[in-house]
């Protein structure tokens, strides 16, 4: 019961919070950047509503440069935001002295931060059906896409990116929770994104945690890549999860200095 | 009974500086605890122990007669605390910061205007906290602390950035949640003139040790006997001669001549033997009194 409060106390402090911007321009950017280069261009989109495949495709064209890179610096941002909330207003201290254990504001924060996720995804997943639909409504010249909308195909890979951004939440909530320093999980979040993006053609590629979402992308569009036929990488983000996220208590817990 | 007990309480945050030595201080339950000592004294660190906000290396603490770290939910349940700069987030509004404290302790949702009435923001409306005045940000941090009714308040030098007015409002209010809830509360300060206005008793702190525990009077008595007249004049060895003739007790510092004696007749009759005797008499004037020289009385 404690932890739904403690929840619910969470969910307010992201009120107007750049974190909670972030997951509504984040969710609307690029299906947005669609809607514009679709309605400008409408004549030419005629012959794709015919495509049996429509939306796949039109969803792989917005989640390619969203998982490349968008979509992980996004999270990494987001969970950072989320913990410096706490060290920029100094209000660490006043959150310990609550009467509640340590555990409930680790699970309630981190809740916070995949409730943002799940929010995020299906803004993004409402962005490309809208954008995918509506330059049908708007011109005349635009038939209706003939493909049926494929829910099962948008949910399973809102999912599957979902369950590959869990290690770069997990890590970067261990960081930001250590440092008050907003460069250092934003430097490091950088980094590894980057270096995710470089080391994507590695064979041992699945080593980075940050370099699943790009992975799955490649799924998506059958792109075979060494690492990816190599391993599950699901299983290795959810592992890696597990890992930050148990190490992320153990360190969040025994810090000597609480705010 | 003492509400806050703390025993032998030792701290350091590096290998080099013991910051704290061997604190023990208690807060008798009722009282306004005046945790007086001059910046970097060892206040902050010591109340941010006291809630578990540090690590304990050593000592003993203990609120309402239980050891903290096992009761820590239960007790930091009857304790609100205000620690050094305001914890208010800062893109939301006054009402909309109490909600998230509200949504944790499960205290009725009136509170939250109750105690924004109490502190004097009920008119804040759709105001950003980022925007308000230091002073309404203590305020703020405040009311916070009040939201649950807790029955002791841990204040760390709540009066920081308020106006004159501001800090009378504060002490009245405070000398209220005392009297008429009997809270006790445990307020640091580095000013002895605003300890003395508001507590009942004093625990004065420096360089992280404890120099005085006490009643207010007490201290007041102390004070009163390190304090006097101090004579400055022209000749300072010859001045202390004849002052010494009738008070032993008259001694000289930087050349002036300080005597404990209060009396408005004593010191005009020194005044005269002195010009008699055909010394120069500058000034005369009550001795320092602050907090500095009562410390430096304390020290030795
Ligand atoms: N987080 C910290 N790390 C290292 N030293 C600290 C820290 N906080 C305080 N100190 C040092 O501890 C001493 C006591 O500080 P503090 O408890 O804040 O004093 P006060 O509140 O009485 O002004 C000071 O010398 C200060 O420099
Ligand atoms: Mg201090």
């Amino acid at each position: 019961m404690q932890l739904i409060h403690s929840i619910q106390s969470e969910w307010l402090k992201t009120r107007r919070s750049l974190a909670a911007w972030l997951v509504i321009i984040g969710g609307f950017f690029i299906p947005g950047l669609q809607l514009i280069g679709r309605c400008v261009h409408h004549q030419q989109l005629g012959a794709r509503m015919d495509d049996p495949r429509y939306w796949e495709t039109f969803a792989g064209n917005n989640w390619q440069i969203m998982s490349l890179f968008l979509l992980p610096m996004g999270v990494v941002l987001a969970a950072s935001l989320i913990t410096q909330l706490e060290y920029r207003n100094n209000t660490w201290k006043q959150v310990h002295t609550t009467p509640q254990a340590f555990s409930t504001i680790f699970v309630s924060k981190l809740s916070v931060i995949l409730t943002m996720m799940l929010q995020f995804m299906l803004l993004f997943n409402l962005g490309m059906f809208l954008a995918g639909i509506l330059p049908s409504l708007l011109f005349s010249d635009v038939d209706l896409p003939k493909e049926k909308f494929p829910l099962r195909f948008f949910w399973d890979t809102s999912y599957n990116f979902f369950i590959c951004s869990l290690p770069v939440i997990a890590l970067q909530y261990l960081i930001s929770l250590q440092f008050r320093n907003f460069m250092i999980p934003l430097g490091l979040g950088l980094g590894l994104v980057i270096a995710a993006l470089i080391g994507a053609e590695w064979k041992h590629g699945y080593w980075i945690p940050y370099a699943y979402t790009p992975y799955n992308f490649f799924i998506m569009r059958g792109i075979k890549m060494q690492a990816t036929q190599a391993v599950n990488i699901h299983h290795w983000a959810l592992g890696y999860t597990l890992v930050f996220i148990v190490l992320a208590y153990i360190l969040y817990i025994f810090k000597r200095d609480k705010g | 009974m003492s509400c806050i007990e703390i025993n032998q309480l030792s701290h350091h945050y590096s290998r080099a500086e013991q910051v704290l030595k061997e604190v023990s201080l208690k807060v008798p339950e009722g009282s306004i605890y005046g945790f007086l000592g001059p910046n970097g004294a060892g206040k902050t660190t010591t109340l941010r122990l006291i809630l578990g906000l540090l690590r304990q290396q050593s000592g003993e603490i203990k609120i309402l007669g239980k050891p903290f770290a096992p009761h820590r939910e239960a007790l930091l349940s009857k304790i609100g605390s205000l620690i050094e700069n305001p914890s208010v987030y800062a893109q939301l509004t006054a009402m909309e910061n109490l909600k998230v404290w509200q949504k944790v302790y499960q205290c009725p949702s009136t509170r939250i205007e109750e105690v924004l009435d109490l502190v004097g923001l009920g008119h804040t409306g759709k105001k950003k906290a980022g925007q308000f005045s230091l002073g309404m940000k203590q305020r703020l941090g405040l009311a916070a602390a009040l939201l649950h009714q807790p029955s002791i308040l841990i204040l760390d030098e709540p009066t920081n950035g308020l106006d004159p007015g501001g800090i009378v409002e504060m002490r009245e209010l405070l000398k209220t949640l005392n009297r008429e809830l009997g809270i006790s509360i445990l307020v640091s300060s580095h000013l002895l003139s605003e300890v003395e206005k508001l507590a009942t008793h004093v625990g004065i702190i420096h360089l992280g040790q404890m120099l005085f525990e006490g009643t207010l009077d007490e201290l007041k008595k102390r004070q009163q006997q390190s304090s006097g007249i101090q004579f400055d004049t022209g000749d300072g060895a010859k001045a202390l001669q004849i002052i010494q003739s009738q008070h032993a007790a008259a001694k000289l510092e930087n050349g002036q001549v300080s005597v404990p004696i209060h009396d408005r007749a004593l010191i005009a009759e020194l005044n005269r033997q002195l010009v008699q005797a055909g010394i120069p008499v500058y000034q005369i004037q009550a001795a320092q009194n602050d907090l500095e020289t009562i410390f430096m009385n304390l020290i030795k």
